[in-house]
């Protein structure tokens, strides 16, 4: 009888399994993963603090079941690995040598902690840690006041909350703990608590070598050589010195082309050979004579003595005899990681012998005794444990600021406060597409663009406009700098009209002869699948429909726009991009040809002067090829510059110390490491 | 019944393997690859060349047209070797492992609460048709089916979690407390359940309404059929006709929702577990979809497909048992 049933039974199978996405409501949900082209982070961190020790397992004596398949593969990785086969043979002069034809420059050797005290005691607070507390955050006033009153180190170590322990949220997991292989923002704050650098910067982006793992920096005065003497007194958690081997051997396996480092290799690629010559110094070779090498040295340092043995074998570290370097591995950092459960919270202890040397107190002993990662996707949540005190920090999107932080349920026990980020968004223009060749045509988008609806309402008021690649405030920006456009209809349309771009046919929209063929002013916005970015795009939407310009939005999720962006398969897109601690970061944005110049824009000019950039060793002069810089990108208009992205954080009120740089509150020296809790 | 059997099993494997080799053809088909996502995420220093990317993509396997990956990973699939996720770097079968049994953890409570609250309610509110605790109930159910799921946790969460924070009645999210390692066996089986009042009752409420319905409108048919008229004529009591004659005949389409709601039972809820911070297998699926984590995609796929497979067989079969007319001949 069933029988029957087959060919009904048979298509009812294949269209349930098909229609599976339906079941999980994809597409329904806000996408924690789905993450903009903005990353306001550093991997270069250093461990700005100590932790308690977890050694790990000798790899060989983890693991003893491999099956046959597992064992094939790494055979076979270990025949595809070379250490370093990506840096060119270079055999490096002895140090003697070395020393006797260079002339070295001392450099700065900082501890970031010491240069907050400093800061702080030329600023000493007029707000009280009371007045502060009883603020609520409705102005940029008041802001600034609980900023300055929450924001003071301790005045002494009495002050500090010793056992203290805080709950942070993170809005997803990490995938690994290995140093190399990181790349999300959160993967980059766990790594600022486990990792050991050697270079940091401040909140005004100056770098230094960490005082806390450098006893002395020295360049030499064409910047080719760059000479470090690491500290003999830090070890890896198991016990191991850490030493200029492990650096050298970090560098090397950087640059293997088997081992999978897409987020630190950039820039590690840059240096021509590292060379340990003993325990203590280290000596950075570099390709160029450039003033951005430093920058390249940055790079996470790991315990070669853990994975040389394993690596060859393994390089992408996915074999189970070593999945217990994920879980428990052996760091350099003030913290150890003492419990990971996926998908909920990753848990981490401070470090003794991060801060302590043959029992002795060799480095300043991080604030708190236990961190605990909290993993909450949905924001909603995250601000209801916030409330409930089961996190005591979280950032703050402009909607739960505006709208659900205001009442006593969230004073109760929390404060907010924010601070401009130098992380900008705007519209990029494909400037291959022939309706955005003409820069007359880019400057009447950006007029014909409601910024007033985009600052007051979609953004609530709380961002600064941004009016190019460079924050006002910043260095590189020009003085003065350029003031922030105002929609104006008419000026655009008279720029469109000088363009060519008229309505000829009176069919409402505008349109030119291109290569013969009538073409319509009409064209496609592509961006990220977030209902922000989606708003903005309908709002340029209806700006241009005002001036017979038609604008189709498309939201995609991120990797199909990455792909986009990157094979230049689109004609105008909205994203935005973090801010890099030099200015010359920017130049795979706008130089010609460069890798994320998604709109192909080029000018000879730019080109030039990121060229002269990196290469000019006189601040003001170099300050002033920057200035150069944003004014021709001002000029050209190759994005539509939108906004600045805001860092707003709610905070517990039993925290202080925080300070918040263009990077937001963690990512520089001391960063997090700053942020304390108290005894009261 | 064997052979029948057997029949079905053939045709499983053949269905799966159609169902497999769509959705690689399309994962793969998608805009983008795994490793440009962790690109948004890099600032302006971290950038990844085109040949980092060339590179990055041959380790991974990435560089293969989909026909000849999904030959590998169907290779590896008769060695019981799903692959390993890009995102994760870690065993496919070990990711799934290590949820399901979250997910597990509200589905199946779930499962049995509504089927066991499903039935005596749905023929409660037959027996009591037309009457105002019947219509009470009815429109009760409506009201509870059209609220969402999300809109409910989310409330709830505000009282139970926040309002009544501090309280012994305090419901938080996550699965487990803070102390929950220091808990001794009964603590931690209570630590569980609280975390599991709010999840399981916006798991199920909708589903009861829903099944409540369900069976009130196979047995409002039911009850008009002759036999139940013969039934009636013959003098049995209201009880035994309710039970004995007419819920019996409608079990059948009652089976089939059953054998619908087998995969449910390892899907998640994408939702809720994001609001509740359950680290379930809807989250993972999520993830992976969202991340192109094709080995994540297949496997879960696989899974899901195996299970609707099986919740159709299990029907199939378990018609011939509740439906002495049917056989497999």
């Amino acid at each position: 009888m069933l029988t029957n049933y087959w060919p009904l039974s048979f298509k009812i199978t294949l269209l349930l399994c098909l229609s599976l996405p339906l079941v999980f409501n994809i597409g329904c949900d806000n996408s924690p993963t789905a993450t903009p082209p903005v990353a306001p982070t550093d991997p270069s961190l250093p461990g700005e603090e100590p932790g308690s020790e977890t050694p790990a397992e000798p790899a060989a004596e983890a693991g003893t079941a491999e099956s046959a398949n597992a064992e094939e593969d790494a055979e076979q990785a270990a025949a595809g690995f070379k250490l370093g086969d990506m840096i060119e043979p270079f055999t490096p002069p002895t140090l003697e040598e070395l020393d006797s034809m260079v002339e070295w420059e001392a450099q700065p050797v900082l501890d970031s902690l010491e240069l907050r005290r400093e800061d702080d005691a030329k600023h000493p607070s007029k707000v009280t840690v009371a007045e502060a507390l009883k603020l609520r955050n409705t102005s940029k006033e008041t802001n600034d006041k609980i900023l300055e009153g929450l924001g003071q180190l301790p005045a002494n170590d009495n002050a500090v909350n010793w056992d203290a322990s805080i709950n942070r949220h993170s809005g997803g997991d990490i995938n690994s703990t290995f140093p190399l292989f990181m790349s999300s923002t959160a993967e980059f704050d766990i790594n600022s608590l486990i990792g050991i650098g050697l270079f940091s910067f401040d909140w005004t982006f100056q770098n230094f070598a960490a005082k806390e793992a450098v006893v002395s920096w020295h360049s030499s005065k064409d910047r080719l050589f760059d000479k470090v003497i690491i500290r003999d007194d830090l070890t890896w958690s198991d016990g191991k010195p850490i030493t200029a081997h492990d650096v050298a051997y970090s560098y090397k396996l950087i640059l293997t082309k088997s081992v999978p480092c897409r987020a630190v290799r950039s820039g590690t690629d840059q240096i021509k050979w590292v060379e340990a010559y003993d325990d203590q110094t280290v000596v950075y070779f570099h390709k160029e004579s450039l003033v951005t090498n430093n920058m390249n040295m940055n790079f996470p340092i790991i315990p070669k003595h853990v994975y040389e043995p394993i690596i060859a074998e393994d390089p992408l570290l996915k074999s189970s005899k070593n999945s217990h370097l994920e879980d428990n591995p052996v760091v350099g950092g003030p913290y150890t990681v003492r419990s990971r459960s996926r998908g909920q919270e990753i848990i981490f202890d401070r470090r003794d012998s991060f801060y302590l040397h043959n029992g002795k107190q060799v480095r300043d002993k991080p604030y708190y005794k236990v961190i605990r990662f909290r993993v909450q996707p949905n924001d909603a949540t995250a601000l209801l444990a916030l409330k409930a005190g089961d996190l005591d920090e979280m950032q703050l999107s402009p909607e739960l600021w505006q709208n659900q932080t205001d009442g006593d349920d969230f004073y109760q026990r929390n404060t907010k406060v924010f601070d401009t980020e130098w992380a900008n968004i705007q519209f990029i223009w494909n400037i291959k597409d022939p309706r955005f060749a003409d820069k007359r045509v880019r400057w009447a988008m950006a007029y014909a663009f409601d910024h007033e609806e985009l600052l007051n309402t979609l953004l609530f008021g709380l961002c600064e406009p941004c009016t190019g690649n460079f924050h006002p405030t910043s260095r590189w920006s020009p003085v003065p700098a350029p003031t922030p456009l105002k929609q104006d209809l008419d000026k655009a349309e008279d720029l469109l009209d000088e363009a060519g771009w008229v309505d000829s046919n009176g069919d409402g929209i505008r349109d030119k002869m291109i290569d013969g063929k009538r073409v319509n002013f009409e064209f496609t916005i592509i961006t990220n699948n977030r209902q922000l970015r989606i708003d903005i795009c309908n709002l340029l939407k209806e700006s241009l429909e005002q001036i017979g310009i038609r604008c189709q939005v498309t939201a995609l999720e991120f990797p199909a726009m990455i792909e986009k962006l990157s094979n230049k398969d689109f004609q105008a897109s909205c994203g935005g991009w973090g801010a890099g601690t030099d200015p010359d970061t920017s130049e795979n944005i706008f130089a010609t040809d460069q890798p994320r110049n998604y709109g192909s824009y080029s000018s000879k000019k730019v080109d030039d002067l990121f060229l002269a950039g990196k290469r000019e060793f006189d601040p003001e002069k170099r300050r002033k090829i920057y200035q150069d810089i944003a004014r021709q990108l001002w000029d050209d208009q190759p994005y539509c510059w939108l906004y600045y992205m805001n860092a707003q954080f709610a905070f517990s009120k039993s925290l202080r110390g925080y300070k918040f740089s263009p990077r937001g509150p963690y990512h520089y020296g001391p960063g997090f490491s700053s942020i304390y809790s108290t005894v009261e | 019944m064997t052979v029948y059997l057997v029949r079905r099993l053939f045709l499983a494997v053949f269905t799966l393997l159609v169902i497999t080799a769509l959705i690689y053809s399309l994962a793969r088909s998608m805009p983008g690859d795994p490793l440009q996502v962790d690109m948004a995420e890099m600032d302006p220093k971290h950038r990844m060349s085109p040949e980092d990317h060339a590179l990055a993509k041959k380790a991974y396997g990435l560089d293969k047209p989909w026909h000849v990956a999904y030959a590998g990973w169907l290779g590896g699939l008769f060695k019981l070797d799903l692959g390993d996720s890009f995102r994760y770097r870690r065993p496919v079968t070990t990711l799934i492992g290590e949820r399901v049994g979250y997910t597990l953890l509200l589905s199946v409570p779930s499962f049995v609460v509504t089927f066991g609250l499903a039935v005596p309610l749905g023929l409660y509110v037959t027996r009591r048709s037309g009457r105002l605790d019947e219509r009470l109930l009815s429109v009760f159910f409506y009201m509870l089916y059209s609220l969402p799921s999300y809109v409910v946790a989310l409330w709830l969460l505000y009282y139970f979690y926040l309002r009544l924070s501090g309280t012994i009645f305090q419901l938080p999210p996550g699965m487990t407390s803070d102390n929950f390692n220091d808990l001794s066996f009964l603590g931690k089986a209570g630590d569980l359940t609280r975390h599991m009042i709010l999840p399981l009752f916006c798991y199920s409420y909708a589903s009861l309404a829903y099944d409540t319905r369900f069976i009130k409108a196979n047995m409002e048919e039911a009850i008009r059929q002759d036999y139940i008229r013969t039934a009636r004529a013959k003098g049995l009591d209201d009880r035994t006709i309710l039970y004995r004659h007419a819920f019996r005949n409608t079990l059948i389409p009652f089976v089939t929702i059953i054998g619908l709601t087998l995969p449910s039972l390892i899907s998640g809820a994408v939702i809720l577990e994001q609001i509740f911070a359950w680290p379930g297998i809807g989250k993972l699926f999520f993830d992976a979809v969202n991340g192109q984590d094709y080995n994540l995609i297949m496997g879960m796929t696989l899974m899901f497909s195996v299970a609707t497979l099986a919740g159709q067989l299990l029907a199939d079969v378990l018609y011939a048992f509740v439906d002495p007319r049917i056989t497999y001949q």
